[in-house]
């Protein structure tokens, strides 16, 4: 299986500070990678890294064998990255169509094939109801799922999710990890870091985790979870 | 969006009839429409790619001076001057562009006033350039078809067609691509930048856009002054009118420039009447009006809340 | 012998004149430390001392230094019932929405001075209008002078204010972290209000100082003072106090030497043209720490 996504020894430094501290990761067509760790761990900053929101000390990310460790972020979306926010960020004057529009004239630069990708994409995250709201109206699990859908619309290679998971009541936390799942099926790659060990569990296939910067652990999510190291990041020592 | 081209029609049509009907007010309305096209130039790089510019009169000075020095040292015709001023205008733009996008917000828009202001100084010094403070008289032009390029009337069609070029332009890109990526550089420029967008190139665009159709108004502002001088022209009070104008009627909407600049410069006329000097007061007000109360503008905020009743009424 | 004269003269002149325009400077960076917001209308108020002197010297002949005794308060009020009444809705809005509010209070204030005073540039002529003092070899006008020290007087002032008085302790807590100062009590509403008026009492006192010097003209003066206040602190650092005032004095220099040794039609050009280059290349300012790039 082709390597899509190979992450070699990535450092990150701010000032004094070590947020990834030479880590390794990679991913293979069709995988579901976690990124998993403690507050604080780095995995966002790796995540950004990887995706050219954050800058990169040392090391070389590449992408389908491209070396894009250089590349500003919105090249690296050309070729293939879709990223979600943590934090929503919904282009406010817009309605819901029309920010995953956005994404879709990406590969669509016409706009009636642009709309029916758009529409496509809210349609697998169930948001097609809710078209011609207005972004700012809609509520958090809501804004989750257009997040995703703008990330769809980019007809992605690799599907980066940042936290998707995060502060969904247990019901959408449910019909969230279903969109993912179906999404998988289908064959795209994904990276998600995550906090929410649920969705790591239902869906990775492969999790690494960090702890202060440092991957600590490698495995299936069932290794990781009894791997004494880990536990003991998560909870401290006595 | 076909609604809007529509709309479009409907309005050019009064408007081409308004000389027929009232020919006293046509320098007003000569004006309104001048200020229509301005601000819809200004719209595309203030309103919706969100980089609030102070000194677009530098880009009417082009397009004016060039018109200007054209027919009166090279006997050119205008619509050659206007195209080389435009062009200028643009590359401008550019240049200008990629050296101050990196600023953020209110810098910005002081870079503009800054650039702005020299543009002017050099204006006012360089007279081998621009006849300097003592201004270009334009004391003759070509007759097309016999046309008299000086009556006020011509000079209104001019116009009303300035205003419809840039009215039909903003349409047309608010609904493609472009005007997509403009907003959403607007309304957030990391997701923007997560959707593939280079923020730096767009806002370019958009600013070179913006300068030319800027700088086509000025040529016709050119031709109907006749006498340019550096401190009408190079205004910071203009630039300041323009902008104001854009968001007072509603930023990034596509009939907000329009209605912004009839209002102001229909209650400036109507201040000038009773007061008879101070009418920018009325724009000091409006501003503050809208940024206490409609941040939207008067368009935005109408189309807002329409918005929102049309989905509470379909949900 | 007689060029290091004239450059000590061009010097001087340059020195007193930056310390007005520094006067103007602090104004703006103090406002802008604590409500992070650039007020286009600074260069109006100037411009409101200059012709509020101008009344009082028509109507009762005060010298407008004496002016100040009725200036500064009034001044200060207004201010503060602008920042109170005006400002403080959109405070926190986006930056622009405070830019474009104080461009309208700028308007506003611009068109009502030209509606009650008309458009002729007014000045105030006073007795020692013309008089200079002389240090060996090289003069100095009185009237530069007396500005130059009301300035040093203001700064002082403003100086002991901020670092030995519990409202200037409160206003700097304010200025470094406004949800800290909040969290330890400090009335951030009552503070800004307060500091605007600062800003005005500042701004005004520049005006009453200038007037001598200048023609006041209600709508371009402001404009032309704002954009000095702005160049003075970022050339300083916006939000620095110390640094604005050497802002000024590097502007007043810089304007001087530059329309004598190079072209003089271009004297506003040259501040102008060093705002730019420290907006691009030095945006923290020659001397300050804040990052304003994106």
């Amino acid at each position: 299986m082709q390597t899509v996504l190979k992450a070699d020894r990535i450092k990150v430094q701010f000032g004094g500070l070590i947020a990834v501290n030479d880590v390794s990761v990679s991913l293979k067509q069709g995988e579901v990678l976690g990124l998993i760790g403690p507050n604080g761990a780095g995995k966002s900053t790796l995540f950004n890294a990887i995706t050219g929101f954050a800058p990169v000390t040392s090391g070389q990310v590449h992408f389908f064998d491209q070396n894009v460790t250089a590349l500003p972020a919105y090249v690296r979306t050309r070729l293939g990255m879709g990223r979600t926010f943590q934090t929503e960020r919904p282009y406010e004057d817009l309605t819901v169509l029309e920010n995953v529009l956005v994404a879709a004239f990406l590969k669509n630069p016409k706009r009636k094939e642009a709309e029916e990708v758009a529409m496509s994409a809210l349609q697998k995250v169930g948001l097609a109801d809710r078209a011609h709201q207005l972004s700012s109206d809609l509520n958090l699990a809501r804004l989750r799922r257009l997040e995703l859908a703008k990330a769809l619309a980019l007809e992605p290679k690799v599907l980066f999710l940042d936290e998707i998971m995060a502060g969904l009541n247990p019901p959408a936390l449910k019909q969230m990890i279903e969109f993912v799942r179906e999404l998988t099926a289908s064959g795209i790659s994904v990276v998600m870091v995550e906090h929410i060990m649920q969705a790591i569990i239902e869906l990775s296939d492969h999790v690494v985790v960090l702890a202060s910067g440092n991957k600590i652990a490698e495995g299936t999510a069932h290794d990781v979870i009894n791997n004494e190291q880990v536990i003991e990041a998560y909870l401290g020592t006595d | 969006m076909n609604r809007n081209y529509t709309i479009l029609l409907g309005l050019v049509i009064l408007a081409a009839l308004f000389p027929v009907v009232s020919s006293s007010y046509i320098t007003v309305g000569l004006t309104v429409l001048m200020f229509t096209g301005w601000a819809s130039s200004w719209n595309i790089l203030g309103g919706w790619a969100g980089q609030l510019s102070l000194g677009h009169a530098t880009f009417v000075g082009l397009g004016a001076y060039f018109v200007a020095i054209g027919a009166s040292q090279f006997e050119l015709a205008p619509w050659w001057s206007i195209l080389i001023g435009m062009a200028v205008a643009g590359i401008m733009a550019l240049l200008w562009g990629k050296l101050t996008f990196g600023l953020h917000g209110p810098y910005f828009t002081l870079s503009t006033i800054a650039i702005a202001e020299m543009v002017r100084l050099v204006a006012i010094n360089e007279g081998w350039l621009t006849g300097g403070a003592t201004g270009v008289f334009i004391d003759y032009l070509p007759e097309p078809f016999g046309i008299d390029l000086f009556d006020k009337t011509v000079q209104y069609y001019l116009m009303l067609a300035y205003a419809a070029i840039t009215l039909l332009i903003t349409i047309f890109i608010s609904t493609r691509k472009f005007g997509y990526q403009l907003k959403a550089v607007r309304d957030n420029e990391e997701a923007a930048m997560a959707a593939g967008i280079n923020p730096t190139a767009i806002k370019l665009k958009a600013f070179v856009l913006s300068a030319m159709l800027t700088a086509l108004g000025g040529g016709i502002y050119g031709i109907f002054l006749s006498f340019i001088e550096p401190h009408i022209i190079f205004n910071l009070l203009l630039s300041v009118q323009i902008a104001l104008t854009v968001i007072i009627g509603g930023r990034g909407t596509i009939w907000g420039p329009a209605v912004g600049a009839a209002v102001l410069i229909i209650s400036g006329e109507v201040f000038r009447t009773v007061f008879e000097q101070a009418n920018m007061l009325v724009y000091g007000i409006l501003i503050l009006v809208v940024i206490l109360a409609m941040p939207k503008g008067i368009v935005g905020e109408y189309a807002h809340r329409l918005i929102r009743r049309k989905y509470a009424n379909r949900a | 012998m007689l060029e290091l004269i004239s450059f000590f003269q061009n010097l001087s002149n340059g020195i007193l004149i930056g310390a007005v325009y520094a006067l103007i400077g602090v104004g703006l960076t103090l406002v802008f430390g604590v409500m992070r917001t650039i007020n286009f209308a600074h260069g109006d108020f100037v411009v409101l001392g200059m012709y509020f002197a101008v009344l009082l010297n028509s109507l009762l002949g005060w010298d407008p230094y004496l002016t100040l005794i009725l200036a500064v308060p009034l001044g200060f009020i207004v201010g503060a019932g602008i920042q109170k009444y005006l400002l403080s809705r959109v405070i926190d809005e986006k930056h622009e929405s405070m830019l474009l509010a104080t461009l309208g209070i700028s308007l506003v204030i611009a068109n009502l001075l030209l509606l009650t005073f008309g458009g002729e540039p007014q000045s105030v002529h006073v007795s020692y209008s013309t008089s200079t003092l002389q240090v060996s070899d090289v003069r100095i006008s009185v009237v530069l002078l007396l500005a130059g020290l009301a300035t040093v007087v203001v700064i002082t002032l403003l100086y002991l204010l901020l670092n030995k008085t519990e409202i200037g302790r409160a206003i700097r807590a304010t200025a470094e972290n406004r949800l800290g100062a909040e969290l330890v009590g400090v009335n951030t509403k009552r503070i800004q209000a307060i500091v605007f008026g600062l800003g005005m009492c500042l701004a005004v006192t520049a005006g009453v100082s200038l007037i001598p010097l200048l023609f006041a003209s209600p709508v371009t003066t402001g404009a032309l003072f704002t954009l000095k206040a702005f160049v003075v602190t970022v050339l300083g650092g916006l939000g620095n106090i110390g640094a604005a005032i050497m802002g000024g004095l590097v502007l007043g220099v810089v304007e001087v030497l530059g329309a004598s040794y190079l072209d003089s039609a271009y004297r506003d050009a040259y501040g102008l043209l060093v705002f730019l280059l420290v907006l691009l290349l030095k945006p923290e300012g020659l001397f300050g720490k804040t990052v304003k790039r994106v």
